[in-house]
């Protein structure tokens, strides 16, 4: 028998997707257009199933703490939210880096700056990918396509935090959150023993101190030159998921003459405008890179030497366009696509800036 | 000593490390009496700890259990998913007035008012100690501090804030008191209330807060016996002493 697929949103496929897991907690707070994860798993009611925990928080400040106290005791624990609402956890977001805590966050982004727009938007890509709160640290970041990817990437998600110790986030556009698709969940995979989490995480303030020393998760140390140390380990660990863990997509590219480069649901209305571009004699095609944060520098570097010209479409006013030239250089024009404030491009509009820049 | 001479001791779980607390700071006697407590009712290897920001920032330095240092005013947040996690620990937060009823105000209240199976130990010394003395919430009216240099004004500066009359106005605390460690007797008194509060904690029965008015003989520029008697004379006539709540 075949898997079973079902029809869901982006949002609903992440809750179902972290039950699935094997996540011991979500602590999540209301806000569009991501509220179906938490409504979801109120729903689905999974402490009474796997044990997970499902709290409703009082803010995303509180619940961006509450997931610093769970990963503080090696639990598998995440939230989700919307981009004013992941500004207001960027404080317990760098602590979570700081204490070297695995821990998965999601942003299903909304058109700012402010209140902004409840419509889809990619306006915090320099947020997710430059650490976002203080100090020098970073996320790995994902960047779904597809409802398919928002489930598969919470596994993703979990396994990179825990491998490195350090937090992931899910950087979805509203589209990606509030579309619905066909989706083929992982199987349920059963939550970690106490025992196993104590062998897996010797580090975790889990309270059960048996035969071991006390353990501390805190980010103070007042000892500058320990400090400095501390950084120095921490940009260690950066460079091991930079040299490991970039991940992206090509499409199209082998005869190309032009590239597109955009992530998340813009990639799928790129994809459309290079087949129409390509019906039209225009050879024209797509990286995507999956991880934004490490970002595929090595790829686009090799292709900065076969394209004679770069077009970044983003959902805003050109951010990770700065990635893409600092990747690909000089030597070829690269051109930034961008609606913002929550409007989404047709493919018929990415054409025309191509055309506009490169062909006219 | 001959062992049976021996009355009085360290507490096993408070260690070596000398204190970084001023002389006459109420924090070292409240670290002790955790100490003992925890020690006393079996929990040694069974407890976490989250310490907050402010002087106490460290009292995962001197107390030797598993502790979790969280960002200023989030402890309650903190130690909900702790103990939600792993509901056989005991979790307890011991937070400074500044943490916990200015920057975690919200934290604080929301925590107790789901009824979280966690201890709050506030320590009630009505200035920011850490920072340098600056006004608290709970600082007194007329109270000079380096934010209040000619002393508070409520038209300026609002009142004093007696949060744990409010914390012990929600249904989700079991137990809210408010205590002091500046005699002998306050201290028994003290040590009685942790371990009651720590008992609800493993028993379930909802948030259980102690108070425990402090001096902090630094910011206040007095000598430790003077901070005493101005405690006494200032403090506790505004914050009076006794159960708020007992469940």
């Amino acid at each position: 028998m075949g898997k079973e697929v079902k029809l869901m949103k982006g949002n609903e496929a992440i809750a179902h997707a972290a039950i699935l897991y094997g996540v011991d907690g979500y602590f999540g707070y209301p806000i569009t257009p991501q509220s179906e994860v938490l409504e979801t798993l109120e729903a689905l009611m999974p402490w009474e199933t796997t044990g997970m925990v499902v709290l409703q928080a009082e803010s995303e400040v509180a619940a961006i703490n509450m997931v610093y106290g769970g990963a503080a005791t090696g639990k598998a624990v995440m939230t989700s939210s919307s981009s004013p609402g992941v500004s207001l956890k960027q404080e317990g977001i760098s602590y979570i880096a700081a204490c070297e805590l695995p821990a998965l966050i999601v942003n299903v982004m909304r058109g700012g700056p402010g209140l902004g727009t409840i419509h889809p938007s990619q306006a915090d890509y320099f947020q997710a990918v430059k650490g976002g709160g203080h100090g020098d640290y970073h996320l790995i970041v994902l960047s779904p396509k597809s409802v398919q990817e928002m489930a598969d990437f919470v596994g993703l998600g979990f396994d990179l935090a825990f491998k490195y110790r350090t937090p992931a986030m899910i950087l979805a556009d509203g589209v990606v959150g509030q579309m619905m698709e066909k989706v083929v969940l992982p199987e349920q995979r059963k939550r970690r023993t106490d025992a196993e989490i104590a062998e897996q995480c010797p580090w975790a303030a889990t309270g059960n101190k048996r035969g071991r020393k006390p353990n501390v998760v805190t980010s103070l140390e007042m000892d500058s030159p320990k400090m400095e140390l501390n950084n120095i380990r921490f940009q260690e660990t950066y460079r091991r998921i930079a040299e490991n863990e970039v991940r992206y997509e090509e499409y199209m590219t082998e005869d190309a003459d032009y590239l597109m480069v955009a992530f998340g649901s813009v990639a799928r209305i790129c994809q459309k405008a290079i087949e129409d571009a390509r019906a039209q004699g225009i050879k024209v095609g797509l990286l995507r890179p999956i991880t934004l944060w490490p970002f595929p520098t090595k790829p686009l570097e090799a292709l900065s030497k076969r394209v004679k010209g770069v077009l970044v479409v983003e959902l805003n006013a050109g951010q990770m366009i700065e990635d893409v030239k600092l990747a690909m250089g000089n030597q070829i024009p690269i051109k930034h696509f961008g609606r913002m404030g929550g409007i989404v491009p047709n493919p018929s509009e990415v054409l025309e800036a191509l055309k506009r820049d490169f062909i006219d | 000593m001959k062992p049976e001479n021996q009355v009085a001791a360290r507490p096993r779980l408070l260690n070596e490390r000398n204190m970084h607390y001023c002389p006459g700071c109420s924090h070292g006697v409240v670290h002790r009496l955790v100490a003992e407590v925890i020690d006393e009712m079996g929990l040694a290897d069974d407890t976490i700890g989250v310490a907050p920001v402010g002087c106490a920032v460290f009292a995962y330095n001197y107390i030797d259990v598993d502790w979790i240092e969280a960002a200023p005013g989030r402890a309650p947040a903190v130690a909900t998913a702790t103990k939600r996690l792993n509901p056989s620990r005991l979790v307890f937060t011991y937070q400074g007035d500044g943490d916990l009823s200015a920057i975690g105000t919200a934290e604080t209240i929301h925590a107790a008012n789901r009824g979280e199976n966690i201890t709050i130990i506030f320590i009630n010394n009505g200035i920011y100690g850490m920072t340098g003395g600056q006004m608290a919430p709970t600082t007194l009216e007329g109270m000079k501090t380096s934010t209040t240099p000619y002393g508070r004004r409520p038209d300026l500066n609002g009142f004093p804030m007696k949060i744990s009359n409010i914390l012990a106005m929600l249904e989700g605390t079991c137990y809210v008191t408010r205590q002091a460690v500046h005699t002998p007797a306050s201290v028994r008194k003290t040590k009685a209330a942790i371990r009651k509060a720590f008992e609800n904690s493993m028993a379930g029965k909802g948030t259980s807060v102690v108070e425990v008015v402090s001096t902090c003989s630094s910011g206040w520029k007095m000598t430790p016996v003077a901070a005493n008697k101005w405690m006494e004379e200032n403090m506790i006539p505004y914050y009076p002493l006794g159960d708020l709540k007992n469940e």
